[in-house]
């Protein structure tokens, strides 16, 4: 995994997509690209088939944007929303059984150490809800126990969105939704909490609404993740086609739940990963 | 009706936060020298969510 592997094999050139030439030729790999550049850069293929609207296209966009080292970077997707779009990624993927992303990324993570003891390889999971605080939570927990050198990032779209509209974990007590009509009868499970608890040295929830803040917080779960030990960021992404909202006011949506408390930005950091974070951050200021 | 963004290049500052708000790649582009954004409205899905952001009121989706 060089940054070669982003160039087009001789003789293939003029048959390969406009799209792809235009990604080896314009895309991240290589340069100190982030979320300020977007525009200028691709992070993605194009036509991806998430929603108009939807937020967790949105976060999909800036977390490509924000990875410190896309080209040395495999993603690790779950059934959802999510691995629609993962076809189009410009990073090397796999698309695991239904919550078992953390166990795979774990696997993964460590066969990558030993096959490249002197490079840095980062495994990042990018899952939502349903995979994440429901289905694989076993696995998720079991991997922040055992300190595995990951980041997961979860989209909370507060749904299983992609099989019609069934409440999840992380949804809202009392949302009512296509497939539980009668409103939900639980509270939203406080994931970033429990991850803190369970031994992540770097914890924070973000929204889209500030994506500045969130190339910085992915950025810093991922140098954490590399250096001290597994990390966990959660991203509210709405969902306007189970919400039933118009998709120009997903970011409106995600700034009125900020505003009425149900949706913080959060940023939990332990004393290891904050020395070492420091350290970097100095750094890059004396540059 | 599909209607895909567009852009007035009088209004537009090329501040970005079209660009950070949408959620296709390559939609919308920054032309650096014009200091303007230009939309790819064959690709554009209409969702709207850069005409809420932008500051300037330089877009919309209404036809």
């Amino acid at each position: 995994m060089s940054k070669n592997i982003f160039r087009i094999s001789p003789g293939f050139e003029d048959i390969m997509p406009d799209e792809y030439k235009e990604l080896v030729e314009s895309g991240p790999y290589g340069k100190d690209l982030g979320v300020s550049d977007m525009g200028t850069f691709k992070e993605l293929l194009e036509e991806h088939p998430l929603c108009a609207g939807c937020g967790l296209a949105l976060s999909l966009r800036l977390i490509l944007a924000s990875l410190p080292n896309p080209e040395d970077t495999v993603i690790v997707g779950s059934t959802g929303c999510s691995a629609l779009a993962f076809p189009q990624v410009a990073v090397h993927n796999i698309h695991s059984l239904f919550g078992n992303q953390n166990a795979v990324a774990s696997g993964l993570k460590r066969a990558l150490k030993l096959r490249f003891p002197d490079k840095v390889k980062d495994v990042v999971v990018i899952a939502g809800d349903g995979a994440t605080a429901d289905i694989g939570l076993d696995m998720v927990m079991q991997s922040w126990f055992r300190s595995e050198s990951i980041t997961t990032i979860m989209l909370d779209n507060e749904a299983y969105a992609n099989t019609g509209g069934q409440e999840s974990g992380m949804t809202q007590q009392g949302a009512v939704m296509n497939m539980a009509p009668k409103g939900k009868n639980f509270p939203k499970i406080s994931l970033p909490e429990i991850a803190r608890e369970a031994g992540c040295s770097y914890v924070a929830s973000i929204s889209p609404a500030q994506p500045k803040r969130l190339e910085k917080m992915v950025r810093r779960a991922i140098l954490t993740a590399r250096e001290v030990g597994p990390s966990y960021v959660q991203i509210f992404s709405p969902c306007p086609t189970n919400y039933k909202f118009k998709p120009q006011e997903t970011v409106s949506r995600i700034k009125q739940h900020q505003k009425e408390g149900h949706y913080q930005t959060k940023e939990y950091i332990n004393t290891a990963a904050q020395e070492y974070l420091a350290s970097i951050e100095e750094g890059k200021k004396n540059e | 009706m599909y209607v895909a963004a567009r852009v007035d290049n009088d209004k537009c500052s090329g501040c970005k936060v079209c660009i950070f708000t949408c959620p296709d790649p390559n939609v919308i582009k920054l032309n650096k020298e014009a200091k303007i954004v230009a939309i790819n409205e064959a690709r554009c899905k209409g969702c709207g969510l850069c005409v809420v952001a932008c500051p300037k009121k330089a877009l919309n989706v209404s036809s």
